[in-house]
């Protein structure tokens, strides 16, 4: 009796594999994103954008007569997770590539596993160099962390004419990366300019008055906050509280409406370096971000944009490459020059699959941002 | 100078916003002997419910009253369903339960207000001071008044009212306070209700304080306020007090001072580890 019951489960279990894969009727691609746990604002708007970029495919035609079909899991920005979300993507949804719309952690975590199974890697906006050096098809369309870093000083000594200058640094991955690069800039570019003061926080850090109280008394011309937006946007809050008046710099952590909400008036003035600028002309940019405020009711932001974009990227290599082939898409991907994507002009992808294309910068008026300026020094921006 | 005594403030601050999460700890612990790591989860609610009805109604008071109510009643109903059932087994087993309920309603907020931080944008009606070159801004100001009004309402009830005879002769024997006419299960669920009330206020204030109210909000307090009230001797409600502004102080001195790269959260469970080895019974406890 035990053995005819098991007989018929097993066969049901077939049947359903069966099932499965015989609807190859949609061409499927994979999101990986923080939906829940702290990141999760960035999840949502990840998940929001990402939607929005499959509805525009599937509504001019979709790829190579079929539509596209978007398989979205959460991996909570954990790398444990990110990994079973990976082995799922691949095994039961068998699918033809996938955007990495995670942090760092996580992304690291998964791309050798896509890589081993030649399944094109898309990591929209981490910053850890690991992440690319996993093999051919893992590309990126953010910035490197050195990239970033190295910008960010630019920024703050030939934009913002800083000459003092001090660091706080979120103590995860992505603070100390993008900390080093902005150290690196300093030590290798601008001979006038010094850091005063520079100090990592613990990521689950609330309270910077012990930091800020140091820096109100070493009184800088600049801040670097390398951090999140639930970091920065409480510096920021408690910088301007405690009568600090100092210019503070920011990066993509920070690019997020959240920032100002926590921050209230005291994000005015305050200037990121990031991937997405909001006065961008193009009308596909302004297109994107109208629709995105007047269908979710919160700002856009360059997590979203960034994801847009790295699924868009997919899509065009799978339309120029005529074929859902792991490695025709990748070389595809491989092959990208001068693509007009939401983050800019994607120049193209490096040998190790970096992207190359200009750094934005914004400056936060009236509680939203807008472009400050533009980083177009190739020395800084190629990775 | 100034930079020292800038720090001071902000590690009296910091201080005092420990010391209100931990005075509902101490409050149970001195009564019931249960290491009550719910609490923290109520502290949590605090700042969703407080943040909620602030929303609904406009007023920071009525949404920090609802709150103070609705976690009494919140913390009542824990001391009801969850601890008196379970207090003739040894004590290990209301702290698993306790772990249980704290875990429970960290995920109940998660579910119901979505895992994303929430804002708190209310104005604490505090003025700002400056002296000399030193700024109190208004929030610092509004810690330290409301900090100051709890532990003296607090200090109020528990030593110049019959209540707090009540509380203290229920804390010392239970068996010979019911035999002298006192309720002590009415007195034990009066003292959760004010313990829980008293974690109200903390989670909205430093919801407001932060700008930032989120489902595991509570967890760094869970076990931080452990430690303090051990370090401050278990069930010492001023013990607690003092051991709070004491590790307020010297985590933002150290952060001011040395920059040592061990996080802030450490500090505690070293100050723990100390008095457990040299001095049991903690800073004001008794043995």
């Amino acid at each position: 009796m035990k053995i005819t019951k098991l007989l018929i489960l097993a066969g049901l279990v077939l049947l359903l594999g069966i099932g499965t894969a015989g609807a190859a009727d949609t061409i499927k691609i994979g999101l990986m994103a923080p939906l829940t746990g702290f990141a999760a604002a960035d999840g949502a708007s990840v998940l929001n954008s990402v939607k929005l970029a499959v509805e525009r495919v599937n509504s001019q035609g979709g790829l190579l007569g079929k539509k596209v079909e978007l398989i979205a899991y959460d991996d909570r920005a954990n790398g444990k997770e990110a990994v079973a979300v990976a082995r799922k993507l691949i095994q039961q949804d068998r699918v033809v590539g996938v955007v990495a719309g995670s942090y760092s952690t996580p992304s690291r975590a998964s791309a050798p596993i896509f890589e081993d199974e030649q399944i094109p890697f898309v990591a929209a906006y981490a910053v850890h160099p690991d992440i690319t050096k996993a093999g051919n098809y893992c590309f990126r369309n953010g910035f490197l962390g050195m990239v970033e870093g190295k910008s960010a000083g630019f920024v703050a000594v030939q934009m913002l004419k800083a000459k003092r200058i001090a660091l706080l640094t979120s103590d995860n991955d992505f603070g100390r990366t993008l900390a080093e690069g902005f150290k690196a800039y300093i030590q290798d570019y601008a001979k006038g300019a010094k850091i005063v003061y520079a100090q990592t926080y613990p990521f689950k850090e609330k309270d910077f008055k012990p930091y800020l109280s140091k820096i109100k008394e070493i009184n800088p011309d600049l801040i670097f906050a390398s951090g999140y937006y639930f970091q920065t946007g409480p510096i920021l809050k408690q910088a301007r509280e405690m009568g600090i008046k100092t210019q503070i710099l920011g990066e993509e952590g920070a690019d997020s409406p959240k920032t100002m909400e926590i921050a209230g008036k005291a994000a005015e003035g305050f200037v990121i370096v990031t991937n997405l600028n909001r006065d961008d002309p193009r009308p596909e940019v302004q297109t994107f971000l109208k629709e995105y405020e007047s269908r979710y009711k919160i700002q856009p932001d360059m997590v979203g944009a960034s994801a847009y974009d790295a699924f868009m990227i997919i899509c065009d290599a799978i339309k120029r490459a005529g074929s859902t082939d792991g490695k025709a898409i990748r070389d595809a991907i491989a092959g990208t020059r001068n693509y007009r994507a939401l983050t800019g002009e994607i120049k193209g992808f490096n040998d190790i699959g970096e992207v190359v294309k200009e750094v934005q910068v914004q400056i936060v008026k009236e509680g939203r941002f807008h472009n400050f300026g533009v980083v177009t020094d190739m020395n800084l921006i190629t990775p | 100078m100034q930079l020292f005594i800038e720090q001071l403030l902000n590690g009296v601050a910091m201080g005092s916003i420990y010391a209100l999460i931990t005075l509902g700890l101490a409050l149970v612990y001195g009564i019931l002997r249960i290491l009550h790591i719910a609490h923290a989860a109520i502290y949590t609610v605090g700042a969703y419910v407080g943040l909620f009805l602030f929303k609904l109604s406009g007023s920071l008071i009525i949404g920090v009253a609802g709150s103070m109510v609705f976690c009494a009643l919140l913390g009542v109903g824990i001391e009801r369903f969850v601890y008196y059932p379970l207090l003739k087994y040894p004590p290990y087993v209301p702290l698993i339960g306790s772990i249980a309920v704290m875990l429970a309603i960290e995920e109940l907020c998660r579910l119901v207000a979505g895992p994303q931080i929430l804002t708190f944008q209310a104005v604490l009606p505090f003025p700002q001071f400056q002296i000399g070159g030193i700024t109190v801004s208004s929030t610092l100001t509004a810690v330290y008044c409301i900090t100051a009004l709890v532990l003296l309402l607090l200090w109020y009830i528990t030593s110049k009212t019959e209540l707090g005879l009540a509380m203290r002769a229920v804390s010392q024997d239970i068996p010979i306070a019911d035999a002298m006419g006192i309720n002590s299960h009415l007195i034990v669920s009066l003292t959760f209700a004010i313990g829980s009330a008293i974690a109200a206020v903390a989670g909205s204030l430093v919801g407001i304080y932060y700008n930032q109210v989120y489902p595991t909000m509570g967890t760094v307090p869970a076990y931080k306020t452990l430690a303090l009230i051990v370090v401050g001797g278990l069930g010492s409600v001023p013990g607690a007090v003092v051991a709070s502004l004491l590790l307020g102080v010297a985590e933002t001195l150290l952060i001011g001072y040395a920059n040592i790269p061990l996080p802030r959260d450490a500090l505690a469970f070293i100050a723990m580890i100390a008095v457990l080895m040299w001095r049991s019974e903690g800073l004001l406890g008794s043995r």
